[in-house]
């Protein structure tokens, strides 16, 4: 059967948009849409990009069409989970999972499970499903990743009317035990391409071989395409992932808010301009790390292995927090230290608990209940 | 002492000793719920005072393994509080580290006319974490075991130090009956103990027939208390020395603590010195500040020889730093350190 195009006149010239500049696209022609017209004045903006404006009772294969003007609609409206005074107590969620937008879902683990909660990334496309990182707890039985991943598949599949979607499974490093550890869940997955974790193997995984630093790998997704960008510096085999739908970059641990290991202080300089070079010819709207450890505080996170995080600072970061973090990680070059900004903290060569309790005198003192950042 | 029953306030009621060695005159008006309880009829006939001064040290043994947390907290099913009766009248019970990562130890030593619980852990709440209920049903079971009846005996709650994952759960007690606290501010807690040479002297307490020797022991923090049991012979160093990460916040008065412990080992015997953590494992390494699972754990109590070797290294000791005695972490004056760790995944 013939996959319905959900709006056909467009999507020539949307595609043509697209190749020339990933988020920018002529205003659809207006047309007859069946479920509504999604250009009337009342819709929101980007409403042609929702499943509002698929037709009734379609009886093939929606195509649907990511061709947008700018960052594709979608916001984090809910509050993360963050544990409670007794983790073995918590009656939240093992993994929490807020829909972006339809075709991107961000998922938490629980930091009753793990104490990193790490977050993790489904990107849906016409002819594949993305997931970026896996998470810190390889049993199924405490952290059923997959089978979430499986049910959240299902029900775009139902929607979009797809018999199923291909999933590939890539990590933002294939070292760090906070996001690598559920990929055996994936193991023996239909239907699904599981990132290596060895490094060379890795890197050919992405088609970038030995000049991998200077490389950059493109995964198609079906009129979707996220790009893999090198970013060694926080882990020697770092990558960060821009999707052009959300116009998100994924960062991993390169760049979140909290207590930023740098691992190599000259690779980390390299990465953040690379990525400063790259927000300067696409459009970035959020950085999008692996977890949040800042309170809700200038300056202040919660210590590692907290498993109760009432006041978090938000998981998103504007662009210019890549400014921020560059203009900081040069002036730590070879110095070991800690450097406090309102928004994240850059750790070069020292303990993890280095200053664990403290933030900068130049940032606005607000004081901290004891127990609030302990317990 | 002048003492006039009626017009006592709570703070000279805390401040006042309950020392019945020291001044069995005091310590005598202040039961008089014990007094009054002993004309009632007694409920057993065989059950009379119970001799702790015979066939010391009384026997006893810990756990084979404390429960050590797990890899995911929420799917933790061990107790809120694991209860190992040492003996039939000593209880060491643990907290939880999915209830929270210091996992604390706390301590109740029976004796014919009291019950000294040492640190009350780190949940505040009861109905998170029900340390209330757990003490209520061990002084049940020791009563009923042994023909008393739980309102006559007395119970003291004491800490080692005021950190509050030695006394957060000391809110669990406001409304016990024949409950007393040893105050929460350094003048209480001296006076409570009747202490007028802080931390030199070393007092008595008489729980009825079974002594606890309570001396300062200051180092880990300046108002710190070390507790021996007469009975058990266990010395309780508390945060000042115990299986992990000693932080020492005022090294000569640590060093002070240390040698006052020397000395005490000369005069009197110790079966095992025990703490109020255990954060390393049995092959000495480090289990980092915060983690909620440390699968290998070293035991909580130590032989004797380790708080001697500790001295031998603590004397040579002259700067800040991190010092590792083959049994504990001697963390001298490092203030916000709290880790040995380093980055994990740094490369060149």
């Amino acid at each position: 059967m013939a996959p319905i195009h959900a709006d056909d006149v467009t999507s020539y010239q949307n595609a043509q948009a697209a190749a020339a500049s990933p988020c920018q696209a002529p205003a659809p022609a207006p047309k007859d849409y069946g479920n509504g017209n999604p250009d009337a004045p009342y819709n929101p903006p980007g409403a042609r990009n929702t499943d509002s404006c698929l037709k009734l009772n379609p009886t093939g294969e929606v195509v649907h069409n990511y061709a947008t003007n700018g960052p594709a609609p979608g916001d984090l409206v809910f509050r993360w989970i963050h544990g409670s005074v007794c983790a073995a107590k918590n009656t939240d969620p093992r993994i929490q999972v807020v829909a972006y937008n339809e075709d991107t879902y961000v998922l938490r683990e629980n930091p009753c499970v793990n104490w990193e909660a790490p977050f993790t990334y489904l990107l849906l496309g016409n002819r594949g499903a993305l997931l970026i990182d896996t998470g810190a707890t390889p049993e199924a039985d405490f952290y059923p990743l997959r089978v979430t991943v499986d049910q959240i598949l299902a029900r775009w599949c139902r929607v979009r009317r797809k018999s199923s979607v291909p999933l590939r499974v890539v990590l933002t490093s294939g070292e760090d035990v906070a996001q690598n550890q559920g990929i055996g869940q994936f193991a023996d997955r239909a239907q699904t391409h599981v990132t290596p974790l060895e490094f060379s193997a890795r890197m050919e995984f992405h088609g970038l071989g030995s000049n991998w630093r200077q490389g950059l790998g493109r995964i198609d997704l079906g009129d979707r395409v996220v790009e893999v960008i090198p970013t060694p510096g926080t882990h020697k085999d770092g990558l960060s992932f821009y999707d052009s739908y959300t116009c998100h970059l994924f960062t991993g641990d390169l760049l979140y808010p909290g207590r930023v290991q740098i691992a190599n202080d000259r690779d980390y300089v390299a990465s953040l301009e690379r990525l400063q070079q790259w927000k300067q010819s696409h459009p970035v709207k959020w950085v999008m790390g692996g977890h949040v450890e800042m309170m809700f505080i200038p300056g202040r996170a919660y210590p590692r292995f907290s498993t109760n995080r009432p006041f978090e600072h938000v998981l998103q970061l504007e662009a210019v927090a890549i400014d921020e973090a560059l203009e900081h990680a040069r002036g730590a070059v070879g110095t070991p230290g800690v450097v406090f900004r309102t928004d994240f903290i850059l750790l070069n060569r020292v303990s993890p608990d280095e200053k664990v309790y403290q933030s900068a005198p130049n940032l606005p003192f607000v004081p901290v209940p004891y127990w609030i950042s302990l317990q | 002492m002048p003492m006039d029953l009626k017009s006592l306030d709570r703070r000279t009621f805390l401040s006042l000793p309950v020392l019945s060695v020291v001044l069995p005159a005091v310590a005598a008006s202040m039961t008089p719920k014990a007094e009054a309880a002993s004309a009632l009829p007694t409920p057993a006939a065989d059950n009379g005072p119970i001799d702790f001064k015979r066939n010391v040290p009384a026997p006893g043994s810990f756990p084979e393994r404390w429960i050590c947390g797990s890899p995911s907290c929420m799917d933790n099913h061990d107790p809120p509080i694991q209860v190992n009766w040492y003996n039939e009248h000593t209880v060491f019970m643990r907290q939880n580290k999915a209830y929270s990562f210091e996992a604390p130890f706390m301590h109740l030593y029976f004796g014919n006319e009291r019950i000294l619980m040492i640190d009350q852990g780190y949940t505040q709440l009861r109905t998170d974490w029900p340390l209330r209920d757990v003490v209520d049903s061990c002084i049940a079971e020791w009563c009923a075991k042994h023909g008393r009846k739980v309102e006559d005996m007395e119970l003291l709650l004491a800490f080692t130090h005021l950190h509050d994952d030695h006394y957060v759960g000391i809110n669990q007690f406001y409304d016990r009956p024949n409950t007393r606290s040893m105050g929460q501010t350094h003048e209480e807690m001296v006076g409570f103990w009747g202490m007028t040479n802080y931390p030199e002297e070393r007092v008595v307490l008489d729980l009825g027939g079974r002594n606890i020797l309570v001396m300062g022991n200051p180092g880990h923090v300046f108002s710190e208390f070390a507790y021996y049991d007469t009975y058990t012979q266990i010395l309780h160093t508390g945060d000042m020395f115990y299986r992990g990460r000693c932080y020492i916040s005022f090294w000569d008065k640590w060093f002070a603590s240390l040698q006052r412990l020397m000395k005490f080992l000369e005069e009197y015997p110790v079966t095992h010195v025990v703490g109020c953590h255990v954060e390393i494992s049995r092959t000495g390494q480090d289990y980092p500040y915060g983690i909620t699972y440390q699968p290998d754990e070293a035991p909580m109590h130590m032989p004797v020889e380790d708080l001697k070797h500790a001295y031998e290294v603590a004397k040579t000791i002259t700067k800040p730093g991190i010092y590792f005695t083959g049994a504990v972490f001697l963390c001298n004056e490092t203030r916000d350190i709290t880790t040995i760790d380093k980055i994990a995944y740094a490369y060149d």
